[in-house]
């Protein structure tokens, strides 16, 4: 066949062609091998480097020391309060018994003492949700990942807050509880026979045997059977009312940022595509929202939602404090990461959507299965960038009287026991935002690795 | 117009004019093309050979005149649109294989979401496909993992999985390293042995008088030349088509 399309054929006459070997490939110097190959080369390479090299090591060495010697070496472990530690070790270092104390309103704020338990119980609820997302059995990941962003929130709302409960958020609440049980179980019967909760349920039943309707009609049943185990459950669950005036601490910033990041990333996505649309009113008003959001810092819109709010709001509607700042906070995330967004779509080659429109794709399906994913990917960086500076401009929400991390680290020194302890409590908080911040990098590093698996060669 | 089987013709263009702002890329294009005719078409760059492939199948929308695909002619109804572009199978210059797809989920793409084929049947199907490229052994690697040849025949593939009565092709050979243009020109000449109607745009003169049964001279948005590759090689009417000859071959 390929003579017949040929470009170019030799000519005749020539004399006969050498044959060409290619050399074998000699191994690299070994002074450029290893560790030590690598020493040489990065770091002693000529005087100059050797010598930043030292100096370097010096600087980090000194400033390790210096920590160390405060925070460890010289610290005190028990007092009563600032004076004795003072008396001890004076200034030369730590005072850890005041933050060790106070590490119950670093954690939770004011929140009740007796009631802590409702939110570690929606801490575990969260871990045990999303572990089925990391066992390797389970198939139905993206069903059980979005009923966490979705229904998660309804559930620990109850949790959280607690007191009367009306017949919708009953119903609410109760649909978070048959999504997380609904989760569990999917995770359990996919793991031990490779179905979903509900066509187990329908195959452990018999009614395997009927028609196609029979069974989707015996898949809805056992949905709607969880649904109800899960009303009555929380029918007879009675949890007491505790205020979000009371909440703070480490607990209130995560729920701040958690809402700010479950909530930007789609709607960056809405208004990037908004942005981009080729309907001029729709573009229109997602451009004017983004820049006019991502014009103004996130304290001033924070305080005109607390202060200016509720000028605009009929006599006696008031809207929660908490509630305003963490709407402030997702319109805030979402303007900027629609444009992390759109930078993404912006990178994808118009190629990609012309070959999934010439398949006869749509444009909703060319988007969300063509140019999306791919766009995202590429954006992930830039997006755990995004969620880590979110998690860190909470500490924003103590300008307006929130009780955040930051808040509570400083109510320490004003505690008549441990008066003027500034430094120790920062410490702590630092180690809590670097430990969470540094664990949500390496995330998306470890997820850019797995997504790349098309890019290696 | 007389023609009594003119309802039927897989591509029908009747005075299809096109503009890009001011521009005007497309003049006045009469074009018929038979069932499993093999149409080459040749020009200069600019010459508007690309944007009639691409108004055949609606990637880029003309102005004036009236496209018909089988008889159905495009109009303002999207999904109509969308449904007659399902006949046509259309493979690019830049490749576009979905980089985040597997090579056999590039292939069964479109059967599942745009058919919706059950899995397994698509994946037959697409093995199929994929071995008639001559690359069954690539189908679970990423695109980006194989040359510039291997992914240009596995968009080959990707196109025919949903058994396209049209295949266009929009220089499918420009951006290939030169070793690896034989091994796709090469598909496609089994490809036209099988029967389909393909209309190219190709500079690859070799592969032109091999199958085509009629090759098409564009230039400055019109159709300047149409003639059976012998003619058109021999004898050339027009003097720009034979400069334009005597700078490719």
């Amino acid at each position: 066949m390929s003579e017949v399309v040929s470009r170019d054929t030799p000519l005749a006459g020539q004399p006969p062609a050498e044959i060409f070997r290619p050399r074998p490939p000699r191994a690299a110097p070994a002074s450029t091998l290893g560790v030590q190959g690598w020493v040489r080369q990065n770091m002693f390479s000529s005087i100059p480097n050797a010598l930043v090299t030292v100096l370097g090591i010096w600087i980090v060495y000194a400033f390790f020391d210096t920590i160390l010697t405060w925070a460890v070496g010289n610290a005190v472990w028990e007092a009563a309060n600032r004076r004795e530690c003072l008396d001890k070790v004076g200034r030369s270092g730590a005072c850890w018994p005041g933050v060790i104390a106070w590490i119950p309103n670093l954690i939770y704020g004011l929140y009740p003492k007796d009631q802590v338990w409702r939110i570690n119980l929606a801490g575990l609820v969260l871990v045990l949700w999303a572990l089925p997302l990391w066992l390797p059995r389970v198939q139905s990941k993206a069903l059980i990942g979005l009923s966490l962003v979705l229904l998660f929130p309804l559930l620990v709302s109850y949790f959280f807050l607690g007191g009367e409960k009306g017949v919708i958020w009953s119903a609410l609440i109760a649909l978070g509880l048959a999504g997380f049980l609904w989760a569990l179980l999917t995770a359990a019967t996919e793991t031990v026979s490779g179905l979903s909760f509900s066509r187990f349920a329908v195959a452990a039943l018999g009614a395997g045997g009927g028609s196609d309707a029979a069974r989707r009609n015996g898949q809805l049943a056992a949905l709607l059977a969880l649904y109800v185990v899960a009303f009555i459950a929380v029918q007879a669950l009675s949890l007491s009312f505790v205020p979000t005036r009371v909440w703070g601490g480490l607990f209130l910033t995560l729920v701040i940022s958690g809402i700010g990041i479950a909530f930007s990333l789609p709607a960056g996505i809405v208004l990037a595509l908004g942005r981009r649309s080729r309907m001029p009113l729709i573009s229109l008003l997602c451009t004017v929202f983004i820049e006019l959001f991502r014009s103004v810092p996130l304290i001033t819109i924070l305080f005109m939602f607390n202060t200016m709010l509720p000028l605009f709001l009929p006599v006696g509607v008031e809207v929660n404090q908490l509630l305003r700042a963490i709407v402030a906070v997702c319109l805030f995330a979402s303007a900027y990461m629609a444009e992390v967004i759109r930078g993404g779509l912006q990178a994808i080659p118009r190629g990609q959507y012309e070959a999934a429109s010439a398949m006869g794709l749509g444009f909703w399906q060319a988007t969300g299965l063509v140019i999306m994913p791919q766009a995202l990917k590429i954006m992930i960086p830039t997006i755990v960038g995004n969620f880590i500076g979110l998690f860190k401009d909470t500490t924003l929400v103590s300008i307006i009287g929130l009780f955040d991390l930051l808040s509570m680290s400083r109510a320490v020194a004003e505690d008549t026991r441990w008066l003027g302890l500034f430094l120790e409590p920062f410490f702590f908080i630092t180690m809590i935002y670097f430990v969470v911040c540094f664990t949500m990098s390496q995330y998306s590093l470890n997820l850019e690795q797995r997504l790349s698996a098309g890019e290696r060669r | 117009m007389t023609d009594a089987v003119s309802g039927e013709l897989p591509v029908e263009l009747v005075g299809v004019n096109k503009w890009f702002g001011a521009f005007h890329a497309l003049k006045d294009i009469d074009l018929r093309v038979r069932e499993g005719e093999r149409i080459v078409v040749c020009g200069p760059s600019g010459s508007g050979k690309s944007t009639m492939i691409r108004c055949i199948n609606q990637l880029e929308r003309h102005q004036e005149g009236t496209i018909r695909i089988h008889g159905r002619a495009y109009g303002r109804d999207l999904r109509e649109n969308d449904a007659i572009r399902r006949e046509i199978g259309m493979v690019f210059q830049s490749v576009n294989l979905f980089p985040h797809l597997t090579v056999l989920e590039n292939c069964t793409f479109a059967l599942t979401w745009v058919r919706q084929m059950p899995k397994q049947e698509a994946e037959d199907l697409a093995m199929e496909f994929l071995a008639r490229v001559r690359i069954p052994e690539q189908a679970r690697k990423y695109p980006l993992q194989l040359s510039g040849g291997q992914q240009q025949r596995v968009a080959i593939a990707r196109a025919l999985c949903v058994r396209p009565k049209i295949m266009l092709f929009d220089e499918p050979t420009s951006s290939l390293d030169p070793e690896m243009i034989n091994e796709v020109l090469d598909t496609m000449v089994e490809l036209a042995e099988s029967g389909i109607t393909m209309l190219v745009v190709t500079h690859e003169m070799g592969f032109a008088r091999k199958v085509a049964d009629r090759v098409i001279f564009m230039d400055q948005g019109e159709i300047v030349e149409e003639a059976p590759p012998e003619i058109f090689f021999a004898s050339p009417r027009f003097d720009r088509t034979r400069l334009f000859l005597s700078q490719v071959l």
